[in-house]
This record gives structure tokens, sequence and C-alpha cells, in this order.
């Protein structure tokens, strides 16, 4: 037997840590590769399932498009709704600067953990046409059961948590030591935060606010309750789907899918390349 | 502030634990009483049931969805303890289930439909035959806290004309609730009883249009209109003073309601010439438009393809007698159950429980 032919053992270990290393790594691309196809299967099953010529037929049927004109609209005026009253409430969340701070935020995750159906039901209760709000509303011409107004109420409500609890995570990864910096300097809060806090959580902001836009633009479950008028696409696809089955329904998904998916996928992109400059 | 070490910590923490009868694996205790309780209800269950011992296979039932509760709730487990077999259910509208079965997108064993004309189109590929054993009829839910509640009392009644609930409706302001007509079934039944109405008492030409708030009957655009499932709830919430309703939604939800008479009422199969005089143009979502009329709300009950054992155990047992009697108690009125179509496709089984 000869000793001298044998690898040292540090060697032979090295070299099994390699195989393992690699192994293991084969068995993470594997697995994320399985759940990754999984998450898209409906994804790619929409699109085996459709053909030019129906997705064609059915958009041009005179109208067909007014849904998503609806919710475009209606997701824009939701996402203004959001800048202006969800990021005070993130900024304050992430500071801790409000009395009681668990109790506001479980607040939010109340209304993250009621099923968007139940928050419909709410609603009713809360701004039909006899409640407090509901007459009020009423004595300017408005309401908000199933007007515009609704719609716009019923997608603050599914959106909102996801906004406020993103907008409040890019505010806490903020350094306070940066912003503490900048007033020593002499900056007054406002600018602080116009020049410091801001563009530090912007690509985080972003992300938010794109998670709300798609929340807001497939909402469902509450809008169905108080605002089944006017029809946004999701409204569109249930409507189809009941009247005249899927074949005819699933070219509003992808429109669904088409008008929903871009902002969130360019605010992850531009949201990436700025952690990245930064790191670099 | 004196600091505990670390070990000295764990040491207290763990003898804590121990001092409260709680260990290491707290959840160990709980999670193993939660399924040694699971596995002796499974094991009772699978005693009691005769399914697990007797017959196999589970009735797959699609209907109409004004039978959700009754068949949810009271007929399936009935159904499933006098028989053994299983039961699964779809509630949708009857349209929308007619479509589903056509393009193969379910494939229930049972069909129950409001109305024939849902599974004509269906004939002769996967059925060849109906039976007709149940109807029921429009009525008026209304919100007895709503501020023309003592009117509504006295039109059902009887102690008002109930023509009076036809001009009461036509009120500005006057919150009504209906679904929509160009996907729901109630909600063309709604209009249909509108027009009969105005042709029966002889109101002003335009008192459907003027209690509708538009002259397109058929269009889902209006305030008026709410999804089925929502539609009912906010009546109960109190944010609506009446609503489009079948007696037996009303019956089952203990939803206030008024009578009409069966001239408009849609539940009368001996008045279907005089119900499809009341029609709708409805514009379905992708569809041309189409006009629909009135017909008598009668529930069809039929088997889809090829008859299995728990398919027809289930029609069997909707037209028993104990079948029939939970109709009866839902408000339905009960109709003879005779064969439309090839009753040589019958299954002997159903045709049995007709006494031929």
């Amino acid at each position: 037997m000869s000793w001298a032919a044998s690898p040292p053992a540090h060697v032979a270990g090295s070299a099994l840590r390699r195989t393992v290393r690699s192994a293991s790594g084969v068995a993470s691309l594997a697995g994320a590769a399985v759940i990754w196809v999984a998450l898209l299967g409906p994804v790619i099953t929409l699109l085996a399932h459709l053909s030019w010529p129906q997705v064609s037929a059915a958009l041009s049927v005179p109208g067909a498009l007014d849904p998503l004109a609806v919710s475009v609209e209606s997701g824009a005026i939701t996402l203004g709704v959001l800048l202006v009253l969800g990021t005070p409430l993130a900024w304050t969340l992430a500071r801790g600067s409000l009395p009681f701070p668990r109790f506001w935020e479980a607040g939010v995750l109340c209304s993250l953990l009621l099923p968007p159906l139940v928050i419909g039901l709410l609603l009713i209760f809360m701004v039909g046409p006899y409640t407090p709000i509901g007459e009020l509303l009423g004595h300017v011409h408005l309401s908000a059961t199933n007007t515009f107004l609704a719609l716009v109420i019923a997608e603050v409500y599914e959106s909102a948590p996801y906004y406020v609890l993103g907008a409040q995570a890019a505010f806490a990864a903020v350094e306070p030591a940066i912003e503490e910096q900048a007033a020593l300097l002499g900056d007054r809060p406002s600018r602080v935060a116009r020049r410091v806090s801001l563009p530090l959580a912007a690509p985080g902001l972003a992300m938010a606010l794109a998670v709300a836009w798609a929340r807001a633009m497939g909402a469902f479950g509450a809008v169905v309750i108080i605002a089944y008028h006017p029809f946004g696409i999701p409204l569109q696809i249930w409507t189809t789907l009941q009247e005249t089955g899927l074949p005819t329904a699933l070219p509003f998904a992808l429109v669904l899918l088409v008008v929903a998916l871009p902002l969130p996928l360019a605010a992850y992109i531009w949201s990436a390349r700025a952690r990245g400059r930064r790191r670099g | 502030m004196t600091a505990i070490p670390r070990r000295s910590a764990r040491t207290t923490i763990d003898s804590l634990a121990s001092a409260t009868g709680r260990g290491r694996r707290p959840w160990r205790l709980p999670v193993l009483a939660i399924v040694c309780a699971g596995l002796a209800a499974a094991g009772c269950s699978s005693s009691s049931s005769p399914s697990a011992t007797a017959v196999q296979g589970t009735a797959s039932v699609a209907y109409a969805s004004s039978l959700t509760f009754l068949n949810e709730k009271v007929a399936a487990p009935a159904f499933t303890k006098a028989t053994g077999y299983g039961y699964t259910g779809r509630g949708d509208s009857s349209g929308a289930l007619e479509a589903d079965i056509a393009g193969k997108e379910i494939t229930p064993n049972v069909f129950e439909a409001v109305g024939g004309d849902n599974i004509t189109p269906l004939q002769p590929k996967f059925t060849k035959w109906y039976i007709p054993y149940a109807g029921t009829q429009m009525v008026v839910a209304y919100n007895p806290k709503s501020k023309y509640a003592s009117d509504f009392k006295a039109y059902a009644d009887g102690s008002k004309p109930l023509k009076g609930l036809f001009t009461l409706m036509e009120t500005p302001g006057f919150k009504l609730g209906r679904t929509d007509p160009n996907i729901d079934p109630q909600g063309r039944d709604f209009i249909y009883m509108l027009e009969l109405a105005q042709m029966y008492y002889h109101l002003p030409k335009d008192t459907v249009s003027k209690i509708l708030g538009t002259t397109d009957t058929g269009t889902s655009s209006s305030s008026q209109i709410f999804a089925e499932s929502s539609l009912d709830a906010t009546l109960q919430s109190g944010q609506l003073d009446a609503s489009s309703a079948f007696i037996t939604q009303a019956v089952e939800l203990h939803l206030p309601y008024i009578k009409l008479p069966a001239a408009i009422n849609l539940g009368d199969a001996s008045l279907a010439s005089q119900y499809a005089k009341a029609t709708v143009t409805i514009k379905p979502p992708g569809a041309p438009k189409t006009t629909k009329s009135g017909s008598p709300q009668v529930i069809d009950i039929t088997i889809i393809g090829k008859p299995t054992p728990a398919g027809i155990a289930f029609v069997k047992y909707t037209l028993s007698p104990a079948g029939l009697a939970q109709y009866k108690r839902g408000g339905f009125t009960l109709i003879t159950p005779t064969v439309t179509g090839d009753s040589s496709a019958v299954p002997s089984a159903v045709r049995s429980e007709l006494g031929g």
C-alpha cells in the first residue's frame, strides 16, 4: 500500500465539501426553479389558453375596455390618497413618534388581516346611505354605494395596509444617524425629510406603492360588495365569467395582468438598481 | 441592577417551566390532544357513517344559487345521513352553470336549474330529460326599520291595496336594491314582475322606468344593482328600504317580505303565457343584445352525463317525500314531479320515485 499515492486527508475533505456544496447548490437551484414555475403556473396556463383572435374578439366588443379606464382612474386616485395620507402615517410609525406605537401598528395589521369580503360587508355599515357618513354624503349629492367614490373607497381599504407597512419598512431602513448629521449641519426637519429621508427611502416607497397599485387593480372582495357599479376589470372578469363563460373572461384577465404588472416590475428594477448603486 | 448570568437565567426559566407543568415543548400536549381528538372523531364518524361501510361515492350537484341554503344546510346533510353517499355542491346562476357544463368546465352528476330553458340547451349531449318538482316566486323584501316600514307592513298584511307599493317605490330617494339583469335571473325576474304589475294594476306606462330609475331596463349601470351576494347583506344592514327576493331567500334569511299575486309573481306554472308578455333586453358582457321573456320560476332536476349511483341517489332523495318536504319548509311550492323529455332515459330508481 502506497501512502504517497493517496491525497492528504485535508485535500480529500475539501473535495468532499466542494461536492456537497455543489450538490446543495444544484438542489437549491432546482427547488427555486420548482417554486418559480409553480408561482408562475397560473400565468403560464393563462397564456397557454389564449389565442390572439380570441383576445382580439373579446376586446373589440364596444365598451369592452371601459372597465380598464375605470380601473386605471380609480387606481390612480387610490395611489394619490395613499401617498398623501399613508406616507405620514408610515413615517411616524417608522420613527416611533406616535404615542402607543404598537397600538397604531396593530390597527394597520388589523386592516391587513381582515378578508376583503369582510371589509366590504363592514363598509356597508360604515358608509351605507342610511349611515351618518352616507347621509352627510347625500347632502352633497354623493353616495358611497355603487358609485365611483365607493370603488375608490374599497380600493383604498384593500391596498392601504400594503402601502403603509411597505413604506414604514422603507423609512425604518434609513439610518437615523444620517438624518441626525443633516440636522446637526443646520437643516430644518422638513429639509431633512425632503433632501435625506425621502430620497433614501424612495426605492422602498416605490415598491410599496407598486404593490398597492397591484392590490388596487385586482381589488374584488370589498368592491363586489359596495361598488358593483361602475365595473373595473376584476368585476368585468367576474360578470363575463358568469354570463358567457371562461373563454370570454380570460382575455380580460390578460388585460388586468398587462395593466397591473408593469408598475411593480419597473419599481422593482429601479429599486434593485438603486440598492446596487448604494452597495457599490 | 444585577445582571443574571445567562446559564442561571436559562435554568431559572426551565425550573419555572417544570414547576408550572410545562416542559421545553409546551405545544406537545395540546397538539397530541388535538391529534388524538381528531383521530377519535374520525373513528367515531367512520363507525357512524354508512358511507364507509355500505356505499361509496359522492354526488356532485350543480344548483341555482337560490338553492344554496337548502342544498348546503338542509338537503346535503340529510341526504348523506339517509343514503351514506357523500355530497359536493356548487351554486351559481342557472345560466352560468349551463354554460360551464356545456363548455365541460364542470362535470356535475346532477343539475338543478331554475327554469327548464337552462337544461334544454344541454340536450341531448348531456341529458335527455328533466323533472320539474318545485316552484318559487318573487316577493318584495323590506327593511323593518325603513321610514316606509309601516307602509310595507300594511301592504304585507293586505290592509293597504298592493297597487300603492309600486307608486311608493317610485318615490325620489327610495332606496331599492336588485341584482344585475345581465347575469342574474333574479335581476330579470324582478323587472318582469314590475312590467306585469304595471299591466295588471293598469299603472302609468312609465311606472317601471320610474321605479328602476332608467328607461334602459336591461342596464347594469344603476346604483340600485348589487351583486347577489351583497344584496341581502345590504338590506339586512338597514341600508336599503326594499329589495327584490325570491320567497325562499326571504324565508331562509328571516327577511320580512310582501307577497305578490300569482298574476305577477312568476310562481304559477299555469300562467306561463301571461308571464311571457314581460320582456327585458339585456346586453351581457362580451355577448350581443338578447331579449328574454318571463317564465314560471320552476326548479328542475336532471342527471348530467352517465348516471352514477350517487347521482341517481341524490335525484331519488330530492324527489322523495322527505326531500320534497324540505322544499316545502323552505317556502317552495311543490309541483307533482313529471318527466319532460325522453322518459325512457330516466334511471328506473328515479322513475320509481315518480310512481312509474
